[in-house]
């Protein structure tokens, strides 16, 4: 690009920056981009060239081939939208500029608890902020000890590394004498990490290694299922669009690719050459009937069961009705998840008889709702009767490319080097914690049970998703004996309210007496910072200096250093920064730096990123990139499961048995009287923790099922006010009061029974609250079956009760995914759906609905401050 | 010669980054002599709009994207009369933003819709093909630049013949000459899933054939596992069909009309 030409008055001085636009958020970073900078101003975020500063011979370009074709990478990256219009995430009106008090809180005097979410913000200076902090810090700690001060830092966002959020505050809050940590579960896994991993371990979330799966599918798989996943949705916030590359590849390679879903997904949409749609979190019972079909029709592969699992009689009894006299035919599934037992019949010969991988593009519905434990171990049992592993038969996933850093993660050709910047990275850390911890799907809970004066309560595994499987028959307690019960919150990148489950449950939780003082700190005030008592403004990372690596685009890997591109907004600071600040008034300033400058650090990651062999730091630094060269024998990397496919004793999976434990002797053993997760997986559709089902009677009350799928224009809560999305249908909808809803696709029969016309304002709800969403009245979702994303934005209308953001996840259920499998259930719940009528509506919450809110980008500051004044 | 635009639908997985490259170009940027600022919201210079076509389970996703036609027999260049409006020698049409006095006469002739008005500012404004990229040496504009399945393609004609072959204008009877060429237009499918009642099975193997209004050739369809064929590419019309299967009594369907996307359903055929 000629950018140094002056052909016009305003070119010529633009000064490009590299960045990452992914928005994992925990150290690896994706979406590499190039930022235009002017006169202070960023101008354009464009797509990364690899060729930028070397040519693509020096980092030896890679290829596929088959079937007569080829897949190349571009030479330039993919970003999607999340990342082309992140400049109005810089410049938003919902941006916080300065630290922010609640108006009637009083450190010294009342504290007014009850009105967090309510009373609205004042502006105050970085030192009244630091003196309320630091004051309330030294209290709390003298009080309670240091374990009062809860530590909440993992929600998805910017991926920054030295100036980074997620944690920085840890390493201070570990010398004042420790502090309780959140557990953050792994979410979007949660079916493979509490189901899955006891039957083929697969450690440490429970999918299956990805090596070189793109060239063995290419070469060898039929059919794909894309199985409620939406990879032209989910990967984008993470690496890209390469997926949605691969997939049309896959095609033109003449492989089926059926989608299983009760959402026409944005894959099944342009991709699909079958949809098969099936009521929400009702999977397990088509996969029991494909299980039934192939017994009884003798097209599994008994030879692989009888050398390759253990437990599989127990299994097949189940599914024959021997054990509890209902054989799990078509037609009995058939009527519990809405699809014809005759397609059932079909797409289980269609998988018998051609060879088939399982696409995962994560999350989705399928693998996180109630009992997500059991479809998620039901589809490895399935591929396990059709040889797991065998060539072209494998789980494929369309992200988390070369996850932790692992060649075996690696469904592409691998580099020379996977780097990592981790030893410069002062964000979390998912291996340490403290003493004690709390599993994020269980703070409301602990905080409310506080509050209730109950006993300690409990929980299995510290959900950390690095643990492996043992963990989860580890029993773990809050609050652990010697340790203070919480009573402070300090968040960063908070979520809990619009991305974790029950976030009413949160908002009570949040409004505890016993939470004496919250603190948060983040880019925008938004979600839980609006519970806060003090918010203090972060930079974005276009305000940083940084480094990181790409790792996961599914192109290259490079590592790069992020130069500066404008000044900080405001009185914003970074999040290690802020840490430095208040452990300035504790003295441990130098302790955290160690004398350190922030490219001092950044040369500490560059050392042990594995490349300093490769490029020198000098030469890295004027070039502002690398690219990784692809390793010479990437064609070596294992693919999948397919060496335990070949010989399964030599190359046995981290189950006990070393096998696909069909049955799980450590279930049977450690929860002999679990009906929720038994040792072989079953048709769970309630029990004693959810009643989410349509069979149970909630659903005379609560008839819809609700999809929740990881959202299409944003990352968990993040991109929500970003204007340039928010005039796309699929993402919010006008109401005729002018707001901007959130989207909610809603099938024509039920809207035509509800009287919901299209662009409709609709409330959804069940007795754990309401949620005002824009009806689109559309083919793309079955009767019966709503479809909304989570992370929208919150905007309380009755702070707990009722939203007019679309925060959908205000009403999943606060319960864990079973009695002892502590994930969380955030889609396939009951709700009821019903129009607004919005001129009641406004006359009965005049507070809420006269609320100032920018009329493109929704609720911002100027919304919370006290009096809706500066 | 000149520049040109292909846009091949079938290729567009509907991401959005046209449009949001778009915006980030334009929005808040001032590109005079070529674009004065767009408007935040509002504005779609390149616009992408989602077109669900067809009804449940048989239901696709098109997305048609609307821009400027850069045509050589521009007729906003004649409905303006303040001479604002010129071709560049490139073929690239351009409103002068300092010229634009604000009679919005382009707005009403332009026969394809995609010229904007801003009231802040008092102009017409719309796609410029990025001239103020492209005069810095870049090779296309922001949307095809971000596009990630080359379902956008922008280049000198001559260059992209081998596309342009396979494409077509937008109402060509308009006369407007248009720069922009689209490739996989969705026309209209007739789609259905025939099954057996009495096994309860998907009737796989059954030949459907389709006859077009007015014309001696049939198109034929076999069904597949799930019973399901599909005839993409239909001009609008009433068609008629029928499905047979040895030992099975033939079905005829009549009076099909594609005025939309047709979605036949579950047809059952029954055993002789």
């Amino acid at each position: 690009m000629a950018e140094k030409k002056k052909t016009g008055k305003d070119n010529g001085q633009e000064r490009t920056y590299i960045k990452g636009l992914g928005f994992c958020g925990n150290g690896i970073d994706g979406n590499l981009t190039e930022v235009d900078v002017k006169d202070g101003k960023i101008i354009r975020i464009k797509p990364f060239r690899y060729t930028r500063k070397y040519k693509a011979e020096e980092f030896k370009p890679w290829k596929l081939e088959a079937r007569g074709k080829v897949y190349e990478p571009p030479l330039k990256t993919l970003p999607p939208p999340l990342a082309l219009g992140y400049k109005k995430r810089v410049y938003s009106s919902n941006r916080l500029l300065y630290p922010l008090k609640r108006v009637d809180f009083d450190p010294n005097g009342e504290r007014n608890i009850q009105n967090r979410g309510k009373s609205g913000y004042v502006r105050i200076s970085w030192d009244e902020a630091l003196d309320i902090i630091v004051g309330e810090m030294k209290r709390i700690i003298k009080k309670y000890g240091p374990y009062a001060i809860f530590s909440q830092s993992d929600g998805h966002g910017e991926t920054k590394i030295v100036n980074g959020g997620h944690g920085a505050h840890r390493e201070l809050l570990d010398l004042l004498g420790g502090y309780t940590q959140q557990a953050r579960n792994p979410d979007s896994w949660e079916g493979w990490y509490w189901g899955a991993k006891h039957v083929w371990g697969c450690e440490p979330v429970g999918m299956a290694p990805q090596g070189n799966l793109m060239l063995d599918v290419a070469e060898h798989t039929d059919v794909l299922l894309h199985w409620g996943c939406d990879a032209e949705v989910t990967p984008w916030g993470w690496a890209g669009q390469s997926a949605s590359r691969f997939i049309y590849w896959f095609t033109e390679l003449g492989i089926k690719q059926i989608f299983i879903c009760p959402d026409l997904n944005f894959s099944a949409a342009i991709h699909g050459d079958k949809w098969i749609p099936i009521l929400p979190n009702t999977d397990a019972a088509m996969q029991l009937a494909i299980a039934y079909v192939w017994l009884t029709e003798d097209t599994y592969d008994k030879d692989y069961i009888a050398t390759h699992t253990v437990g599989f009689d127990k299994f097949k009894d189940y599914v024959l009705g021997k054990e509890d006299g209902v054989p799990k035919t078509p037609k009995w599934a058939s009527e519990l998840c809405g699809v014809p037992s005759r397609i059932i019949k079909a797409l289980a010969r269609e998988w018998a008889s051609r060879t088939t991988s399982v696409v995962h593009g994560n999350g989705g519905s399928y693998i996180r709702g109630p009992y997500a434990t059991e479809p998620a171990r039901l589809e490895v049992t399935l591929l396990a009767m059709q040889a797991l592993g065998k060539p072209g038969a494998n789980q494929v996933k369309m992200m988390e490319w070369g996850f932790f850093g692992r060649t075996y993660e690696m469904p592409v050709p691998i580099p020379v080097v996977m780097p990592q910047v981790f030893a410069c990275y002062k964000g979390f850390d998912v291996t340490k914690y403290p003493k004690q911890i709390i599993a994020k799907d269980m703070v409301a809970k602990a905080i409310l049970n506080d509050l209730k004066g109950g006993p300690p309560i409990e929980w299995y595994g510290t959900t950390l998703l690095a643990e492996m499987t043992e963990n989860q028959f580890v029993k773990y307690r809050y609050p652990v004996e010697g340790c203070s019960k919480v009573h402070m919150i300090w968040t960063d990148s908070p979520c809990w309210i619009t991305c974790w489950n029950g976030g009413n449950e949160f908002i009570d939780a949040l409004r505890s007496p016993n939470i004496e003082f919250m603190m948060a700190q983040h880019i925008w005030l938004e979600n839980d910072c609006l519970f806060a008592d003090v918010v203090l403004p972060v930079r974005t990372k276009f305000e940083e200096l940084d480094i990181s690596v790409d790792g996961l685009s599914g192109q290259y890997r490079t590592i790069n250093y992020e130069g500066q591109c404008i000044e900080p907004l405001g009185e914003s600071k970074g999040d290690w920064e802020i840490a430095l600040m208040i452990a300035e008034r504790f003295g441990l300033k130098e302790k955290l730096t160690q004398g350190k400058s922030t490219e001092e650090w950044m040369k500490v990651g560059f050392d042990h990123s594995g490349l300093a062999d490769l490029i020198s730091w000098e030469k890295f630094k004027e070039n502002e990139y690398y690219v990784i060269p692809t390793h010479p024998e990437w064609k070596k990397n294992p693919r999948g499961l397919n060496a335990f496919y070949q010989d399964p004793k030599k190359n046995p999976l981290s189950t006990p048995t070393g096998k696909l434990e069909i049955y799980s002797q450590r279930l049977a053993e450690h929860f002999p009287d679990d009906e929720e997760r038994p040792p072989h997986p079953r048709w769970i559709p309630y029990g004693k923790t959810h009643q989410e089902s349509r069979l149970c009677d909630r659903a005379r009350k609560y008839p819809i099922l609700v999809c929740s799928n990881h959202p299409r224009w944003g990352v968990h809560a993040n991109h929500d006010d970003i204007t340039w999305f928010r005039e796309i249908r699929t993402c919010k909808t006008r109401g005729a009061d002018g707001y901007l809803y959130h989207t909610v696709w809603v099938n024509p029969e039920d809207a035509a029974a509800r009287g919901i016309a299209d662009g409709d304002v609709v409330k959804i709800y069940n007795e754990r609250g309401g949620v005002l969403a824009g009806a689109m009245v559309t083919e793309r979702i079955i009767p019966g079956v709503i479809s909304i994303d989570h992370g929208a934005k919150y905007d309380p209308i009755v702070a707990g009760e009722l939203d007019r953001g679309g925060a959908i996840n205000t009403i999943t259920p606060g319960k864990v995914t079973s009695a002892n499998a502590t994930g969380m259930a955030t889609s396939g719940f009951l709700v009821e759906v019903e129009r607004v009528n919005l001129d009641e509506m406004r006359r009965k919450y005049p507070e809420a609905f006269s609320r100032p809110y920018h009329h493109a980008a929704g609720p911002g500051v100027a919304s919370f401050l006290y009096g809706g004044k500066k | 010669m000149g520049k040109a635009l292909i846009i091949d639908i079938t290729k567009c997985n509907g991401c959005y980054n046209c449009q949001i490259a778009c915006k980030d170009e334009h929005v808040g940027n001032d590109w005079t002599p070529i674009a004065k600022p767009q408007p935040d919201t509002g504005q779609f210079w390149m616009k992408v709009t989602d077109i669900v076509r067809g009804t449940l389970p048989k239901v696709k996703v098109a997305y048609w994207h609307d821009i400027c036609q850069h045509c050589d027999d521009a007729p906003c260049m004649k409905a303006c009369r303040q001479q604002a409006i010129y071709k560049r020698a490139d073929g690239i049409v351009i409103i002068d933003p300092e010229k634009c006095v604000g009679n919005r006469n382009c707005v009403d002739a332009c026969p394809y819709g995609v010229i904007y008005f801003n009231g802040d500012l008092n102009i017409s404004q719309k796609c410029t093909f990025c001239a103020h990229l492209l005069d810095r040496g870049w090779k296309e504009p922001r949307c095809v630049d971000a596009c990630p399945t080359e379902a956008l393609r922008f280049g000198e004609e001559a260059e992209l013949k081998e596309y342009i072959k396979q494409s077509e204008v937008l109402h060509p009877e308009f006369k407007a000459k248009p720069r922009v060429y689209y490739i996989g237009i969705p026309k209209r499918f007739i789609a259905g899933a025939v099954w057996d009642p009495g096994e309860d099975e998907c009737t796989e193997g059954a030949t459907v054939t389709l006859t077009e209004p007015g014309k001696a050739k049939k198109l034929v369809a076999r069904t597949d596992r799930f019973g399901d064929f599909w005839f993409e590419s239909l001009e609008v019309g009433k068609y008629s069909l029928v499905i047979e299967k040895p030992g099975y009594k033939a079905k005829k369907l009549e009076g099909i009309s594609t005025e939309k996307d047709v979605n036949l359903g579950d047809i059952e055929l029954v055993k002789r």
